[in-house]
């Protein structure tokens, strides 16, 4: 992964200092509370209902066994000995005290790491595939476009005071996007324009970018257009640094609610909006911008792959897996949801879920995280990687040492075999933890997972994605879920929306609202007839949840759920 | 929309250190207990004792104040917003580590 030079290093730790003495002068009270709150929000410190919350950024979810060692630690001395997962592969911790954070700070930093914008209206964290670099389906690695467009958000000058938070994504993988971008204020896709115009090093091909402006979820979802088909490669700074600039310059100060580009695009049509983007692109040209491929290569370096095995060492003698696949159920169903192909014979991505019944979605404790970091040294080249879906990933793992890591994830409770099956949920922290929140989603988590606990039912059901939203701000994703749930309060009583039809991939689309809120305590039976009936006319075993939803229409699963 | 007749309002903010809810106490002192709280009979006491609060900052931070309604001597928030932020998460939040204890 990339390693910080002199100067990452001494930007993260000048802002600890820095941070240090504004908490200091803040419990002097030479600052107001009004006066230090942006100060907080910059370093990823709220406020939430029963604490501070500390967001820790983890650039595009890639983690050293250092790192996650560190965050252990954290957890353990300066929190309730656990940390959560979130939607944009950060981590947040719920309780830590004010005087603790420039010290958390400090310790981050000392493993390059840090809060920097992972709140305010600034730009927010890159995310990406998490299987970057591994997966077989890939075109290109973006890990390192992810780490160049990191360093040049980073306290960009002119982009520190946005008319809102701003959300960029990179996938690697046409035809199969992982990191959602098409939900994100903008999305790029590394593609390759194969129109005859020679490319680098003489290539037939040459690799650029499609940029997606204008999604989001949250109170107006959308998802987003293309703005250019294909951004040449060297272009791809200044390209977004243009879109960046419209934004800045159109998107509305007068309306929090309304401040999102996703609004911009819409008012002023995609056509229009491309325009001034383009106009602007063509008049700046500032050629500091250019990425050189020197530039590339310089971060590329912390991408290389690994030290592989050859593939017959990798493998093994194949012959544990297979003994232990024929006569070990749990481990079979295991390797069949949570084992994923690699781009690398011999070797496999592991999935660690963090969805085991009974324990909130994407948290994970101190304890696991010191051992994750012990299984990655020994297991995948010493890194982790988190996921918008909440679970975390060891990407490069022998199949050699399957069944042994199979039973250490058990261990630590990390080996549900529930890889995007109806248990593997997304839920925000809700009305249990949140400040904004109207509604618990965490206890509607757990009885949806207590409910549907049974692995061939799950199996039967097919990849099937529950996201629950304990408000319209939608950090649980609910409009992306193939069975999305809003929390709502209606009265003062918590309610919840059902819908239907959500694909935050390719052929994306937004899920509809089924039918009236439910009560907390009909809505696992609600998504249960919803379930039944997808298994009723589905056209075959084959035919997913989804699948079936957009071909049957939302009226019979309205019919089921609610009764005729 | 009118306030209902027999609302009483408590004054609430987070302290400053460890941003755990705190309940504004007759007294003018601050208490993580809820049922502590000296709930304020009416708009103009709730202002009063809100402004108060407004110039306590080097203890806590972002008074504000809610409507409770008062059974008996127990104080009874009106939304399931204070009612958490009272009592705390509804949730496990320490997961419980098969492997705790091995490590």
């Amino acid at each position: 992964m990339y390693q910080y030079d002199e100067y990452d290093q001494k930007i993260v730790e000048e802002r600890a200092r820095q941070f240090r003495g504004q908490v200091q002068r803040r419990v002097d009270g030479e600052v107001t509370e009004n006066e230090f709150k942006p100060l907080r929000l910059q370093n990823g410190l709220y406020m939430q209902l029963h604490a501070y919350m500390l967001r820790v950024a983890i650039p595009y979810g890639v983690l050293s066994s250092k790192q996650i060692r560190m965050l252990a630690h954290i957890a353990r001395r300066y929190d309730r000995g656990y940390g959560h997962i979130t939607t944009r592969q950060n981590i947040q911790y719920n309780w830590p005290s004010l005087e603790d954070v420039p010290s958390i700070l400090d310790d981050l930093a000392s493993v390059q790491m840090h809060a920097i914008q992972t709140s305010g209206n600034c730009i927010r964290n890159i995310t990406s595939d998490p299987f970057a670099g591994v997966a077989p389906d890939e075109l290109e690695d973006p890990r390192p476009y992810c780490e160049l467009l990191r360093q040049w958000s980073t306290f960009h000058p002119e982009f520190a005071f946005l008319p809102r938070k701003f959300k960029i994504a990179v996938t690697g993988t046409p035809g199969h996007d992982r990191a959602a971008i098409r939900f994100h204020d903008i999305g790029v896709r590394i593609v390759e324009n194969a129109d005859g115009a020679p490319g680098r090093d003489g290539a037939k091909t040459r690799r650029g970018f499609e940029v997606w402006v204008g999604g989001g979820m949250g109170r107006t979802p959308f998802i987003g257009v293309v703005v250019r088909p294909f951004v040449e490669y060297e272009d791809l700074l200044a390209y977004l640094e243009s879109i960046l600039r419209v934004y800045n310059l159109h998107g509305r100060r007068d309306n929090k609610f309304k401040a999102r580009i996703k609004i911009l695009v819409s008012e002023l049509g995609a056509e229009a909006f491309t325009r001034l983007v383009e106009e602007d692109f063509e008049r700046s040209r500032n050629p500091d911008l250019k990425l050189e491929r020197t530039e590339l290569e310089r971060v590329a370096v912390g991408f290389a792959p690994p030290p592989y095995e050859p593939v017959a060492i990798a493998r093994g003698d194949g012959k544990t897996l297979a003994e232990r696949s024929a006569n070990d159920e749990a481990f079979a169903r295991w390797l069949k949801t949570n084992v994923l192909s690699h781009k690398i014979d011999g070797y496999r991505i592991v999935v660690l879920s963090l969805k085991k019944q009974g324990i909130p979605p994407g948290d994970v404790s101190d304890t696991q995280l010191d051992r994750m970091a012990d299984l990655a040294d020994r297991y995948s080249f010493g890194e982790v990687r988190t996921m918008h879906t909440q679970n975390m990933v060891l990407p490069d793992v022998r199949e050699a040492h399957l069944s042994e890591i199979y039973d250490e994830l058990v261990a630590l409770d990390m080996a549900t075999p529930n890889f995007r099956l109806l248990t593997d949920i997304i839920a925000c922290p809700g009305l249990d933890y949140c400040a904004l929140a109207n509604a618990r989603s965490i206890p509607l988590s757990l009885e949806l997972s207590r409910r549907f606990e049974d692995l061939d039912y799950q199996e039967d059901i097919g990849p099937c994605s529950i996201k629950i939203s304990g408000c319209i701000n939608a950090c649980g994703h609910h409009h992306v879920g193939n069975i999305g749930i809003l929390g709502i309060n209606k009265n003062g009583e918590e309610v919840y929306q059902l819908m239907l039809g959500g694909h935050d991939s390719d052929s994306a689309s937004l899920g509809r609202i089924l039918g009236p809120a439910l009560p907390e305590n009909q809505v696992a039976d609600a998504v249960e007839k919803v379930l039944a009936h997808y298994l009723k006319f589905r056209t075959d075993s084959e035919e997913t949840f989804l699948d079936c939803y957009r071909r049957l229409g939302p009226e019979p699963f309205k019919q089921a759920a609610y009764g005729a | 929309m009118a306030t209902p007749k027999g609302t009483h309002f408590v004054i609430t903010a987070n302290i400053l250190g460890s941003g755990a809810p705190a309940y504004r106490r007759q007294d003018g002192s601050w208490s993580t207990n809820l049922q502590d709280a000296h709930p304020a009979a009416d708009e103009a006491e709730r202002d009063r004792m809100l402004a108060d609060a407004a110039s306590e900052e080097a203890d806590i931070a972002d008074p504000y104040a809610f409507p409770v309604r008062l059974d008996g001597p127990t104080i009874d928030p009106l939304s399931a917003r204070e009612e958490i932020r009272a009592k705390g998460p509804t949730v496990p939040y320490r997961r419980p580590d098969a492997a705790q204890g091995a490590h």
